[in-house]
């Protein structure tokens, strides 16, 4: 499957206001890629993901998913398209219990939310079970996930995410306010899921030694355009990518 | 069922209760427990809207005038039979819906409540000015109920039998999929459209579903908000909960003052400062509480005399 363009992003633009926030960002991506994209604050990382899954419309530009025209879809059609995102607040249902949270994107993605009648607690059981497993949750199914701790709250993220049985994914800082441990084991996840089932992945981060240590491909974003793309190797010797990003971080 | 018999067998005894209730009172308590079953089932589908999508809904009385009006004109001008009539009410309060959400949906909070009440005025206005085919404010005259609902005791478990229909329908639409999805809008609209749901539809047809529970007293628009409020919008039976408690209350204070809605603003204030989640959160509060003391006390007996 690998060696097909999955997304592919033409002379993106979006303004807010006066800011330039996405400015003509082309990108490409092949299946089975697991790639980043890294920039300081307010590069325009999240726009980005945003632009592409339908949070905001485009100003010009274009997205292609495996070839489809997806530019200013409405975000459920794009995820139920196979794009699925994880976001950088952890993005849940705060009063509903851990398994429930994953239950609904399961249940979305079987397309039985409308089901009237049948109780929701006999449906989607074995997938809810097996989501929480692999991303480690299984303890915390009945517990309020407002209650979680913010490291399981982001790996909560990534589970409704993977509820919806995407082909790309899109992470948004996956492990922001996670211990050291808790990082590594989300990363060997994250790289698991794109190994074992194929999974495209693009995420976005802020440790350095995360980026270096698992995207094969970065591309870094500045004032909302790429400055410098290419393997980790490439971008740690660019002088643009080390003047205006990994210069400030040392 | 496997939860409505663990967790809810006090129900059964509620039924019970509610099937004997006529034996034991007299008429105008009849006419009371009426009253009762019919506001709660309209406010507990109003909180279908209200606790579940997260949504204030004014306009909820517009279905409930639709649904009377439609059996009401049936009845008269077309002396159709009763149980058709109830059926079209259910049709015409959710097309009625289906047009108003048609808009409504569009919008959230504050202009959602707005817009409701706006269109709940019109269709009020409407009712009322159209003289030649609703009669306006003389109402409709002559709607002759089948000759055994004439007895309260008949009249009152012919509606028992409507609204515990009804309740038990809803409480499969309160745990199926659908109704986890409208929590899901209530707590997280974006989340939700990430997963690959079309928001803006899914609440459109609840606003349908709910109007179509509703559809039978205008300018009343307030009673399910209250009624809500008082139960406690977060549990199922709130409202009904809340329709007991005001229709006893009105019934009862209605006898020595003309000051109810004084009376009626006071006990908001109070349930709204005090009580949040209305009386059911209260008791579910105070259950939690006597739970994890019983765990407590099994679990470590020594810390408890210790502290104690």
């Amino acid at each position: 499957m690998s060696g097909e363009v999955i997304l592919n992003v033409e002379n993106l633009n979006k303004a807010f206001g006066g800011l330039q926030a996405t400015d003509n960002v082309s990108y490409e991506m092949m299946t089975g890629e697991l790639s980043a994209i890294i920039g300081p604050n307010g590069a325009g990382k999240s726009t980005f993901f945003n632009l592409i899954t339908g949070y905001h419309a485009v100003d010009s530009g274009k997205v292609f998913f495996k070839d489809r025209d997806i530019t200013n879809w409405p975000p459920h059609k794009i995820t139920r398209l196979g794009i699925a995102r994880a976001f950088q607040v952890s993005n849940i249902y705060p009063r509903l219990t851990t398994y429930e949270n994953v239950r609904q994107a399961t249940l979305a993605q079987q397309r039985r939310t409308l089901n009237f009648f049948t109780p929701a607690n006999r449906l989607a059981k074995k997938e809810t079970m097996q989501l929480l497993e692999i991303t480690g949750l299984s303890q915390q199914a009945n517990m309020i996930s407002g209650n979680l701790s913010q490291g399981d709250k982001k790996r909560l993220e990534l589970a409704i995410a993977l509820g919806s049985k995407p082909e790309l994914v899109f992470l948004d800082e996956p492990t922001a306010g996670m211990s050291g441990e808790e990082t590594h084991e989300t990363m060997e996840l994250v790289k698991r899921l794109n190994r074992e089932i194929g999974l495209t992945i693009l995420f976005t981060e802020h440790d350095m030694s995360v980026v270096f240590g698992y995207a094969r491909r970065l591309t870094v974003l500045h004032q909302g355009a790429v400055i410098a793309e290419g393997t980790p190797e490439e971008v740690r010797d660019n002088e643009e990518a080390q003047r205006v990003y990994l210069g400030e971080e040392a | 069922m496997e939860i409505l018999t663990k967790r809810y067998w006090w129900l059964g005894l509620v039924f019970i209760g509610a099937l004997v209730l006529p034996l034991v009172v007299g008429e105008f308590w009849v006419h009371v427990a009426i009253e009762i079953l019919i506001l709660g089932l309209f406010a507990v589908s109003f909180n279908m809207i209200f606790g579940n999508m997260g949504q204030l809904s004014f306009g909820h009385a517009a279905y409930y005038g639709v649904g009377a009006y439609a059996t009401g004109l049936l009845m008269v001008r077309a002396s159709v039979p009763l149980p058709i009539c109830l059926a079209a009410s259910m049709v015409a309060a959710g097309i009625c819906a289906l047009i108003l959400g048609y808009f409504c949906v569009r919008l959230t909070g504050i202009y959602f409540a707005i817009l409701t009440l706006a269109f709940g005025q019109l269709l009020y206005y409407i009712i009322f000015q159209w003289y030649s085919f609703t009669r306006g404010d003389d109402g409709l005259q002559g709607i002759i109920p089948p000759g055994a609902l004439f007895s309260a005791t008949y009249y009152y478990y012919f509606t028992l039998f409507i609204v515990t229909g009804a309740l038990i329908a809803m409480w499969y639409v309160n745990e199926s999929p659908f109704g986890y999805t409208m929590r899901a809008i209530r707590e997280n609209a974006d989340r939700t459209r990430f997963i690959g749901i079309n928001v803006r539809r899914y609440m459109l047809i609840n606003f349908v579903v709910a109007g179509m529970f509703a559809g039978r007293n205008w300018h009343q628009s307030g009673i399910p908000v209250f009624m809500t409020v008082i139960g406690g919008p977060l549990g199922f039976f709130g409202p009904m909960i809340g329709s007991i408690i005001y229709t006893f209350l009105m019934a009862f204070v209605t006898g020595f003052t003309e000051y109810w809605p004084l009376t009626i603003g006071l006990v908001i204030m109070f349930v709204v400062l005090f009580l949040p989640g209305g009386v059911l959160g209260l008791v579910e509060q105070k259950m939690k509480v006597f739970r994890s003391r019983d765990l407590e006390t099994r679990g470590d007996r020594s810390a408890e005399t210790g502290s104690s």
